[in-house]
């Protein structure tokens, strides 16, 4: 028999547990692991609407890899996600640093909750700001007027193919630095006070504290961060689903806003799972190998 | 008394060094700032003073206007009651789930526990934007695209918050459940009375996360929703802001009233922001060192 008495015994005194694992279990099982397997099996299947769809073996992968939409939306993702995490962290850090000697409660509390608040906010929300922001008519246009006179003439920002990544790259690192900021602040409040009164008796400046003893000791924390940054590496859809447009699509158009208008506007299901099933694995990857250049998992063993 | 003054000194910046540090601050501020300032200004301002020239900072005519146009042609309401029932009843029913599964987590000598566990961790291996597509069918097959229901169930547990829950539990004392056993309570009884009760902060965390999500979602609405009585906050805004005139139809929105509805999508997330807050540091802390 597989279950002794003793477990059998046990099950039993756990019934109610197990009762509460169901509707759990079954969540899972309906929106976790049958979208899985249904979307890997959807890949390797021709795209029809009605009746049973045909095998077509790897036809769907083949077409995605010879679209160029996709190899350009690739690198799409890549750039502005590459750039928008390196941007963010940056200015993450120096906003950590910095307000980390401020003395003023009320001042770092500030500066700290309005870093913070565009990580609460949707990109609808954040989106719909800056597309107003950036209109010919938008507060940047002003500033620009108000710097180069009366007859600069506005740039319609949202409709330049040039400054859209750059445009993507800024609101995405203004929208998350706050967060970054936050996971980084913790870190270097609970550094260990007399590590800086050993080195400030040592005669060490309070910039090279910063140097020697801030930044090593929050390495832990930046690795998290890289980590959780690679692991959204290839997935940003909500950005560019609100603020791209068709003029500068073909700069900024990522994968999953792709597999979103294959998949569920246009129905072709079998190239647009096949599509997700790549990045799935391709971000799987990536992770994987970030995990071990950081050595994450080491850190909380 | 010199050598303590010197040792003070070295615990901060130069005098110079602290100018710099202040001006790069006033840049934070301003740069994160005055978007925001911008678009508080223009939605109380009048429609003729939202399109004035210059740089928009301050008041010409102080006027709520472009709230009455959200509501009244907009239709904004709709969009904002959507968002707060598919929110608030995704919250609690999200919040007792998520705690069952940390509860789950936590017992030690239950058998199969460590084949639950890894059931429910493997999850956060599959992202679910990028099931969206056999989410969708899914969707279909159960009859959930385009209503309520469809909204509050996609998305409604995460492996992060079980995650999240099961560390707040195992700061709860073994002896307190122990004990309590041993008084015939049953297993329902001492989850409900012992360790939902002590951890609050945790409970705290899970329900803001899950608000904040679903108010934000974007992907799962803007698949499953094609029906405008349904449309979400997001999927509104996004109407409103980007394809206004050339798709719905509708005459472009006025600067005024489009910043009325940002201002007015943000302020529930700003509210449970206020409310979370003192929890959230120690949350956001547990759930990224400890996933």
């Amino acid at each position: 028999m597989l279950i002794d008495r003793k477990t059998l015994i046990k099950i039993r005194k756990y019934k109610s547990i197990y009762l509460m694992f169901v509707p759990i279990a079954i969540y899972f099982i309906v929106f976790s692991y049958y979208p899985l397997i249904l979307g890997i099996i959807s890949s390797f299947r021709e795209s029809i609407l009605i009746g049973t769809p045909k095998f077509v073996g790897v036809e769907n992968y083949k077409n995605v890899l010879s679209n160029p939409l996709y190899s350009e939306a690739f690198m799409n993702t890549i750039i502005v996600n590459f750039f928008t995490f390196i941007v963010q962290f940056i200015f993450s850090l120096f906003i950590a640093l910095s307000l980390n000697e401020v003395k003023n409660k009320m001042i770092r509390s500030s500066i700290q909750t309005v870093t913070y608040i565009p990580n609460l906010l949707s990109w609808a929300i954040v989106g719909g700001m800056w597309i107003r922001i950036l209109s010919p008519t938008g507060m940047l246009n002003n500033i620009l007027k108000l710097i180069y006179g009366n007859d600069f003439n506005p740039i319609v920002f949202m409709a330049e193919p040039r400054f859209a990544r750059t445009i993507m790259v800024l609101t995405g690192a203004w929208k998350g630095a706050g967060y970054f900021a936050v996971l980084l602040l913790t870190a270097i409040v609970s550094i260990d006070q007399s590590i800086y009164e050993s080195a400030s008796i040592d005669g060490a400046s309070r910039f090279k504290q910063i140097l020697y003893i801030t930044v090593p000791n929050i390495v832990p924390t930046m690795k998290i961060i890289t980590v959780l940054g690679s692991m959204n590496f290839l997935r940003n859809f909500d950005q560019i689903f609100i603020m791209g447009n068709a003029n500068i699509f073909s700069k900024v158009r990522n994968l999953l806003c792709l597999i979103y208008t294959d998949g569920v506007v246009n129905f072709k299901i079998g190239i647009a799972t096949a599509a997700a099933t790549m990045v799935l694995i391709t971000t799987f990857i990536i992770s994987t190998i970030v995990r071990r250049l950081t050595k994450y998992d080491e850190t909380f063993n | 008394m010199l050598r303590r003054k010197r040792n003070q000194l070295a615990n901060e910046l130069t005098f110079s060094q602290k100018v710099i540090n202040s001006i790069f601050l006033a840049l934070v501020f301003i740069i994160m700032f005055l978007p925001m300032w911008n678009v508080i200004v223009v939605s109380t301002s009048t429609a003729l003073g939202a399109s004035r020239a210059g740089v928009i900072l301050w008041w010409s005519k102080f006027s709520l206007e472009g709230y009455g146009y959200v509501f009244k042609i907009l239709k904004l309401g709709r969009a904002f009651f959507n968002s707060m029932y598919v929110s608030l009843l995704s919250t609690v029913l999200q919040v007792i789930l998520s705690a069952l599964g940390g509860y789950i987590l936590v017992q030690k000598e239950l058998p199969f526990q460590r084949t639950m566990t890894s059931f429910i961790l493997l999850t956060m291996m599959i992202p679910g934007d990028l099931t969206l597509i056999s989410i969708y069918q899914v969707n279909k097959q159960l009859g959930l695209l385009n209503s309520y229901t469809g909204l509050i169930v996609n998305g409604l547990i995460s492996a992060f918050c079980i995650l999240l829950m099961r560390n707040y539990f195992l700061t709860v004392p073994v002896s307190l459940a122990e004990s309590a056993r041993l008084d015939g309570a049953s297993e329902f009884r001492i989850y409900w009375n012992i360790f939902l009760p002590l951890s609050i902060p945790g409970l705290a965390t899970v329900s803001f996360l899950e608000f904040v999500g679903k108010w934000n979602s974007i992907m799962i609405p803007a698949t499953l929703i094609t029906e405008q009585r349904l449309y979400t906050l997001p999927l509104m805004l996004k109407s409103i802001i980007v394809d206004s005139s050339s798709i719905s139809g509708m005459p472009p929105a006025p600067d005024n009233a489009v910043m009325a509805a940002i201002v007015i999508s943000s302020i529930p997330l700003i509210f449970v922001y206020i409310f979370a807050q003192r929890f959230l540091l120690e949350g956001i802390t547990l759930g990224a060192t400890k996933e």
